[in-house]
Formats: structure tokens, C-alpha cells, sequence
């Protein structure tokens, strides 16, 4: 049988990171890939509702607790293997998980995103 | 390559639930997520939302609240995904410990010159190795089912050198006139001692009995009389397939120490009572032959019964039950009801093949 280990890092608790949530897919405009890239403005509003600008697109979202909380978990897998991943580890190159970060609330932008038309020609 | 793998859990405090996790599972098993004294199952999950990870973005009630100048801060998403694993606690999974250590039960320490005989020895760690279920949850099943670790190596008794032990504590007790509540264990060491191990005479006495210190801080045990008729009811139930019941209990009552008595509700999940039958009968049904997972337990129980109460039931499914479930629940879900002689019964949804 396996035995992976999860552990955290000693010393203080894992860090709080935040979970933006959206509905549907984020492209790049060019499909050059996400990575690296500039995905947009957050704003909050003086109510506190978080507004997302992507692209030309302007959504609502708004601030949520989580029911269940989330951990983000890194793997180690000791040395780098050719082969295709397999639940089997190596004595010596034993898997293991760290915790990164806890996550406690999200943003969740459910709304559809609106178009922001800035170029509006008056009617002559 | 690091890898990341959001984990999604339902637990009262997050950060407790970090202490010391482990994820358990042989190839052809479901994984699970282990700490020190629970049991989770591990699925993924996916949403056709996406999930991106923004490490220290703020949110407005962490933000200042300075309106004067706006503010513009710089946060990376980390990474993205559009799936999870989920958590959900479970029974641990321990049926397997019984059967590993079953291959090799000890019956008392070797005769003569002989050495034991050879065969399959598991320490804590090699149990940890093999069981999904936690630290914890492992120690109090090995409680259970009365094991003790023998240089180092957790064993299970054979049955008749287990009762052989208990025969010899409750023959003293009877010889000395000793209350069953004041057995002390100095002396049981003494007058015992040449004829079984110390160790194992100790490990009987914490098996059937409660230990304590009295004033004078001596070592005493209050012998348990529900576990003492019942080992004794399994002692006899074990020798035939079925016994007439009114016959059993006039030879259960005259094997338990003179004192206890033997009581039938001491049996619930030992021993099947067929009020139907004339003349009624008892035999031998113990939960710990019973498969572990629900659906085959319903399926094996209503082979050997088609319709029962839900009295009857009830110590044969109460292990099953999740958190916060009935067996009242579990029994709509898994069975169907009718009425017979005015008594509710519950019978199998799917025809059985018995």
C-alpha cells in the first residue's frame, strides 16, 4: 500500500490566498496563452461588490464565505521520472504533499459579462 | 514538475485538520485521506466554473478605508483549474485488521524448547501500512477485538486460549470469594502466574474487566458481567449451527460465574434470536463475519432472514450508519417495509438469491 504525506510548513499556519470564481472560459485575444498575461482590473465598489474588467467585458460578482474551505496542496515528487505517473512511489523518491495556502472566501462572478461600449457616436 | 491540487474539506477547523495527514490506499483501493483519528474519502470533483488562485489578493474589509487617493495593487494568479478533490468522512475500513491478524492468533507462549511457530507478525507501523484508517482509529479497533502487543508485534488471541485465561480469573475469584468488583491484581499475578504468562493474565483482566486504584492505591479490576456472559454465550454458540433457545439459556446461565447473570439482551449483534420457530432457536450471527460495505451487508442479511424488525436488525447495521444518520434512515434507504402480525418488518429491495 501507499502512504503519502501531507504536511505543512512549520512554524506559522499556511497562508490565505483568495478563489475568483467565474463562469465559463478566459482566453487569451491572440491565443497565446494565459500565462504571463495581463487578465484584467478588479475594482471594488464603495459597497464593497467586487467588479471585474476583462478585456472589453465588465462583470458583478460578489464576496462569498466558504461553506467548505479549500487547501492548495503542492506535490513533490522527488526525482523527475520519464514515465507516465503511477500511485506506485519509489522508496527512495517518496511523494509528498505540502500545504501552500488555505482558502476561506471567494469571489464569485456569476452575472453575464456586460460589453463596455466606450465609443458611443452621437447621431449627427 | 510541482503539481497543485486543490483540496476541498467540510471540517469544523481547517487548521486542525493539517496536523499530521496522511493519504492511504493500496492500488486496486479509493484513497483516503487519514489524521490522527479520522477517516476521509478522497474524490475529485469538477465544476465547469472556472477556479483561479490569487495569492494575498485583499478583499474590500481587509482594504483600507482611505478614499482619498485610489489605490492600485499588483496580484498574480497563481494558477488555475476547474477541478478538486473533496473530503468526506467515513468509517474507517477496518475489517482487514482482524483478518491479518487472524492469520496468525496467538494461543500462549511456546512449549518447552519449541520456538512459536513461524508465521505473519505485524507492528504498528506495518498496520499503519496495510489499514485505511488513522492512528487512532486503528488502536481502539485493536481494543476491540482484545489484541495485545507481544514483543512488539500486535496479536490477536485465539478464542479458546483467550477463554482459557478468563477460566482461570474467574475460578480465583470464585475460590477466594473475592466481590466481582474487588479483583485485585497482585494476587491474580501471584496465584496465576505459574500457569499462564503475567502479561497475559494482566492483558484478560483489561479485556473483561475495568481497571482502577482503590485507598491504599493497590491495582484492582471490576469485572464486566456483560462481557464475561457474552464470551461465554460465543464460547458455547460456536459449537453447533443452531441451539434450541430455552435449552441454551439454562447451560449459558450454569457456565457463567456463579453471581453474573446471563441475559439475552448481552447478545445484540453476537447472537440471532427465531422467535418463529417452534421451538424457538438462537445462533451463532457476529457483525464481525458480516461485510463491510452497506449494500452487501443489507444483501448477506436478508439472505439469511427474508423479513426482520428493525429490534432485530438494528445491532447489525448501527456501524454503518454515517454521521448524524439513523438506522431508521438507512433502513428506508436500503430496505422496504411492510406490516406482519401487526409488527413492522423490513424486507430487501432487490429479490435475493438465497
Amino acid at each position: 500500500m501507499v502512504q503519502i504525506v501531507i504536511s505543512s510548513k512549520a512554524g506559522e499556519g499556511p497562508a490565505e490566498w483568495l478563489l475568483v470564481e467565474l463562469q465559463g472560459e478566459v482566453v487569451s485575444r491572440q491565443n497565446t496563452g494565459l500565462a504571463g498575461n495581463l487578465m484584467g482590473d478588479l475594482h471594488y465598489t464603495k459597497e464593497g461588490v467586487p467588479v471585474l474588467i476583462v478585456g472589453h467585458h465588465i462583470l458583478y460578482g460578489k464576496q462569498v464565505k466558504l461553506e467548505k474551505p479549500f487547501a492548495v496542496l503542492m506535490k513533490h515528487s522527488g526525482l523527475p521520472r520519464d514515465e507516465e505517473e503511477t500511485m506506485e512511489t519509489n522508496q527512495e523518491n517518496p511523494t509528498s504533499y505540502t500545504v501552500s495556502a488555505l482558502i476561506k472566501k471567494k469571489l464569485i462572478f456569476k452575472t453575464r459579462p456586460k460589453p463596455i461600449i466606450t465609443n458611443v457616436p452621437k447621431k449627427v | 514538475s510541482a503539481k497543485y491540487c486543490p483540496i476541498l474539506t467540510n471540517h469544523k477547523s481547517m487548521e486542525s485538520l493539517f496536523i499530521h495527514l496522511i493519504i492511504r490506499g493500496d492500488k486496486d483501493e479509493h484513497a483516503v485521506l487519514c489524521n490522527e483519528d479520522e477517516t476521509y474519502d478522497l474524490k475529485i470533483a469538477d465544476t465547469s466554473n472556472l477556479l483561479l488562485f490569487v495569492p494575498g489578493c485583499k478583499t474590500p474589509d481587509q482594504l483600507p478605508d482611505i478614499s482619498a487617493s485610489p489605490q492600485l495593487v499588483h496580484a498574480q494568479i497563481w494558477g488555475f483549474s476547474n477541478c478538486y478533490w473533496e473530503l468526506r468522512r467515513q468509517r474507517p475500513r477496518l475489517k482487514k485488521l482482524k483478518k491479518l491478524l487472524m492469520e496468525n492468533p496467538y494461543d500462549g507462549p511456546a512449549v518447552g524448547m519449541q520456538e512459536e511457530a513461524p508465521g505473519p507478525k505485524y507492528t504498528m507501523d506495518d498496520l499503519l501500512e496495510r489499514i485505511q484508517a488513522s492512528r487512532e482509529e486503528i488502536e481502539a479497533h485493536l481494543q476491540n477485538v482484545h489484541a495485545c502487543e507481544i514483543d512488539g508485534f500486535w496479536r490477536i488471541l485465539d478464542f479458546d486460549y483467550e477463554m482459557k485465561l478468563l477460566g482461570h480469573v474467574t475460578q480465583l475469584v470464585d475460590s477466594e470469594s473475592w466481590s466481582f468488583s474487588k479483583v485485585p491484581l497482585s494476587v491474580c499475578l501471584e496465584e496465576l502466574g505459574s500457569l499462564e504468562p503475567k502479561s497475559m493474565i494482566e492483558h484478560c483482566l483489561n479485556c473483561y474487566g475495568r481497571r482502577y486504584s482503590n485507598e491504599d492505591g493497590q491495582v484492582i479490576y471490576a469485572l464486566d458481567e456483560d462481557k464475561v456472559c457474552r464470551a461465554t454465550a460465543q464460547l458455547l454458540l460456536q459449537n453447533a449451527v443452531k441451539f434450541n433457545l430455552s435449552e441454551f439459556q439454562e447451560v449459558w446461565q450454569q457456565s457463567v460465574p456463579e453471581g453474573m447473570s446471563a441475559r439475552l439482551d448481552q447478545l445484540r449483534g453476537l447472537a440471532l434470536l427465531d422467535r418463529s420457530s417452534k421451538p424457538e432457536t438462537i445462533s451463532l450471527l457476529r457483525i464481525e463475519d458480516l461485510p463491510e460495505d452497506t449494500l452487501e451487508r443489507f444483501n448477506s442479511l436478508f439472505s439469511l432472514r427474508e423479513k426482520w424488525t428493525q429490534d432485530d436488525i438494528e445491532p447489525y447495521i448501527q456501524d454503518l450508519c454515517g454521521e448524524k444518520q439513523t438506522t431508521g434512515a438507512l433502513l428506508t434507504k436500503h430496505a422496504r417495509s411492510s406490516v406482519q402480525n401487526g409488527v413492522k418488518v423490513y424486507n430487501s429491495r432487490r429479490p435475493i438469491a438465497t
